[in-house]
């Protein structure tokens, strides 16, 4: 698998290094890892660089992740960019909106390495 | 509780925790046609499962038991978040500066002492994904089920009113040898 550019974006900056090190934890090679900490920070990141994966948490401030992923579908530079959400909220409501919205899969907090290479993996492989 | 009604002392920072519900639920009659001790038990059990699949996954730690000790008047870090919809609550985690530093750090697995930041920053998410977490373990009693965004309150000089008149669940176990504190105050309807 080639190395890759992923944009984590979450509130928290614990959970983004956290998220960051599952990452590597479950065997994908990482180029450069790009952080926002909600969807409006995103979204400018995404004008400006291509990325090959976004992990992105729900319940943040300024613009929310299922805004976010709305959003993403109108970003040239972001088109077919598979986006996991990654959340403690994974209500069946809110999964269904965020699949419904354009993500490609969602991981419940609190997640093991295995979890995400499960789930992310088969994502980078289509 | 008894520590908690205690009249304020001048100048104290008094937090009060309201938690309102829109009215009696499916899940609300539910839970009511449930004896008390049982959904309590349940509760609880769902509490002390969620804090340790939280720290197993995220903190890399088991926890170890103490049995129930009493809350303690103030802790110098107190995280809380908000439970709306079919429960209606407040969920708070308590602790001591050193062990939110020592959970802090085990979080970045780093040797360094993390700043006052990044230790809220980090009390926050455990109180947000030990709440997720208990979520989905009562969901067959509360499907619709909404978490505020987590706030951290520091410092030795408040006391922590929750306004709730149902149940109260307590959770206390340790961590590295000192104690840490859950507690679950859920709205009567």
């Amino acid at each position: 698998m080639p190395e890759l550019n992923v944009l984590i974006v979450d509130d928290s900056s614990v959970m983004r290094k956290i998220v960051d090190r599952s990452l590597r934890q479950a065997g994908l090679k990482l180029k450069e890892v790009f952080e926002a900490s909600n969807g409006m920070e995103a979204l400018a990141r995404l004008q400006q660089t291509r990325v090959d994966l976004i992990l992105s948490d729900i319940n943040m401030p300024a613009m929310d992740g299922l805004e976010l992923v709305r959003q993403i579908q109108g970003v040239d530079n972001a088109k077919g960019v598979p986006i996991v959400m990654i959340t403690t909220d994974a209500g069946e409501a809110r999964v269904i909106q965020a699949i419904t919205n354009g993500a490609k899969g969602y991981i419940r907090k609190p997640f093991t390495p295995d979890q995400i290479k499960e789930r992310v993996i088969p994502l980078l492989q289509v | 509780m008894n520590s908690q009604t205690q009249a304020p002392r001048p100048g104290r920072v008094q937090l009060i925790l309201s938690a309102k519900s829109s009215g009696p639920s499916e899940a609300a009659i539910k839970l009511a046609s449930l004896p008390r001790d049982e959904t309590q038990q349940r509760f609880t059990l769902a509490l002390d499962s969620a804090v340790t699949e939280v720290f197993e996954m995220m903190v890399g730690i088991s926890l170890g038991s103490c049995g129930q000790v009493t809350l303690p008047r103030v802790a110098d870090y107190t995280a809380m978040i908000g439970l709306a919809g079919e429960l209606c609550g407040v969920l708070s985690f308590r602790c001591s500066l050193e062990t939110a530093a020592g959970i802090t750090a085990k979080m970045l697995e780093t040797i360094e002492r993390p700043s006052q930041e990044t230790i809220r920053d980090a009390l926050g998410e455990i109180c947000n994904m030990v709440a997720g977490s208990f979520k989905v373990r009562v969901s067959d009693l509360a499907a619709q089920c909404w978490l505020s965004v987590p706030t951290v309150v520091s410092g030795s000089d408040y006391q922590l009113y929750p306004l709730t008149d149902g149940m109260r669940m307590q959770v206390s176990r340790t961590f590295g040898g000192t104690l840490l504190w859950l507690t679950l105050d859920l709205h009567g309807n």
